[in-house]
C-alpha cells in the first residue's frame, strides 16, 4: 500500500468516524451543537477530499475546543485515539518531505501496535487478569455491560477464563502479525472482531469505528518495512 | 483565549499524543449515579433512584443500531468519567455536567418539575472485597433547583 493511498484511506475512515460521533452530539444540548455542527461539515469535507490539509488543521483546532468543553476526552480511549489519528494525519499532510511524512505516519502505526501490546502486557502482569477475576469484575459490577443480562457472563467462570486469555494472547501477539501482509490482515480482522464484540457487549461503538481508521497506517508500514511478503 | 486556558488544553491533549494504552489494567471501583427529587430545598433526601439504569436485555437489532447511533449510552459513559473525576480531582465542571444531564432529562416532565423542583444526586461506588460486592456512597451533591436554567 502506497503512502498516498494509506493517507487517503485514513482521511475517509476518520471522516466517517467523526460524522458518526457528530450525529450523536447533534442530538445533545445546544452548546454542543455549536462545536459539533462545524465538525460535521469539516468531516464531510475530509471524506470528499476537499482541501484536506486545511480541513484537518481546522478539525485539530476544533478538537482542542471540544477537549476544553468536556475538560478531557468525552469518550475516554476512543476520543484519545481520534485526536491521535487526527494530529498525525494533519502533521503528515503539512510535512515538507516524504521522509518526514513517513516518520509522522509511522508514529501513528507504532501507537496502534502499542495500543494492543501494552494493553496485553498490563493484563498479563496482573494476577487478577490471569485467573479471570478481572474480567469477572468487568461483567459483574463495572459500569460497562450494556444490559443486565450480560452480567450473567460472570456466572460462567470457565468461559470468563478462556475470554481473558484470548484477549491477553491476542493483544500480546498482535506485533507478530506484522511479519507478512496476510498475517497482518488476519490480525486486523481479529482486532476488528474484538472491537465489534466490545461494541455489542459494552456499547463502545466509537472504539470500533475509530480504530478502523488507524488500520491503513499499519498496512502501509508493514508494506514499507517488509515489502509485499 | 487566555494563555492559562491554552496551556490547560494542551495538557489535556498530551495523553492523546503519548497515550498510556492501559485499558482495564486494574478494575477500579465502579460509580453509579443516583438522584432524589425534593419539594423544598430543606426537605430530607429519602428515596434515591439510579439514573439511567441498564435495560434487562438488548435485542440483536438494537445492538446493530447502537453501532451507528448510541448517544444516550455514550453520554452515560461520559457521566461515569465525570463521577470518577469528581473523586480524583473535584471540579465544578464534573459536578455541573452530572447535574445538568439529570436536570435536562427531568425537565421534560412538567408535572414532576412543578411538584418536586429540587434535585440532589449522589455517587455510589461498587467494589469487590474478597468475593462480595460492596456499595459505598462516596459523594452527595448540594441541592439544586433543576427547573431553572442549567448550572454553569
Amino acid at each position: 500500500m502506497s503512502l498516498d493511498f494509506a493517507i487517503r484511506l485514513t482521511e475517509i475512515l476518520l471522516g466517517f468516524a467523526f460524522i458518526q460521533q457528530c450525529i450523536e452530539h447533534l442530538w445533545a444540548s445546544r452548546n454542543e451543537k455549536i462545536l459539533f455542527f462545524p465538525r460535521f461539515i469539516l468531516s464531510v469535507s475530509l471524506v470528499l477530499g476537499f482541501e484536506t490539509q486545511w480541513t484537518s488543521l481546522a478539525l485539530v483546532l476544533l478538537g482542542l475546543l471540544i477537549l476544553n468543553r468536556f475538560q478531557g476526552p468525552y469518550n475516554g480511549g476512543s476520543d484519545r485515539m481520534s485526536l491521535l489519528i487526527l494530529c498525525c494525519l494533519c502533521l503528515t499532510l503539512f510535512m515538507p518531505t516524504q521522509a518526514a511524512q513517513e516518520l509522522v505516519f509511522g508514529y501513528l502505526s507504532l501507537q496502534l501496535v502499542l495500543s494492543y501490546f501494552i494493553s496485553g502486557w498490563v493484563k498479563i502482569t496482573n494476577p487478577e487478569w490471569r485467573n479471570g477475576q478481572a474480567l469477572d469484575d468487568v461483567f459483574r459490577y463495572s459500569a460497562y455491560p450494556a444490559s443486565e443480562s450480560f452480567r450473567s457472563f460472570a456466572d460462567r467462570p470457565r468461559l470468563i477464563l478462556i475470554m481473558s486469555w484470548a484477549v491477553i494472547l491476542f493483544e500480546l501477539l498482535f506485533p507478530a502479525t506484522l511479519l507478512t501482509q496476510s498475517t497482518l490482515i488476519i490480525g486486523l480482522i481479529i482486532a476488528a472482531t474484538f472491537h465489534l464484540t466490545n461494541a455489542c457487549l459494552f456499547g463502545l461503538n466509537r472504539f470500533f469505528w475509530i480504530w478502523l481508521a488507524a488500520y491503513p497506517s499499519i498496512l502501509w508500514l508493514q508494506y514499507r518495512i517488509f515489502g509485499a511478503i | 483565549m487566555p494563555i492559562k486556558t491554552i496551556v490547560h488544553t494542551l495538557k489535556l491533549l498530551l495523553p492523546a499524543l503519548i497515550p498510556s494504552w492501559r485499558f482495564f489494567g486494574v478494575i477500579a471501583p465502579s460509580p453509579r449515579i443516583e438522584f432524589t427529587l425534593l419539594e423544598t430545598i430543606e426537605a430530607p433526601s429519602v428515596t434515591w433512584k439510579e439514573f439511567r439504569p441498564r435495560p434487562e436485555t438488548i435485542s440483536v437489532i438494537d445492538m446493530l443500531k447502537r453501532m451507528f447511533w448510541n448517544p444516550r449510552w455514550n453520554e452515560s459513559l461520559f457521566l461515569v468519567s465525570c463521577a470518577e473525576r469528581l473523586m480524583e480531582n473535584p471540579t465544578e465542571h464534573s459536578r455541573n455536567e452530572i447535574f445538568n444531564c439529570i436536570g435536562n432529562e427531568l425537565k421534560q416532565d412538567a408535572i414532576l418539575k412543578k411538584r418536586t423542583p429540587y434535585l440532589q444526586f449522589r455517587l455510589v461506588f461498587l467494589d469487590r472485597q474478597d468475593s462480595e460486592i460492596h456499595k459505598r456512597t462516596i459523594y452527595i451533591s448540594p441541592v439544586y433547583r433543576y427547573s431553572e436554567d442549567a448550572v454553569s
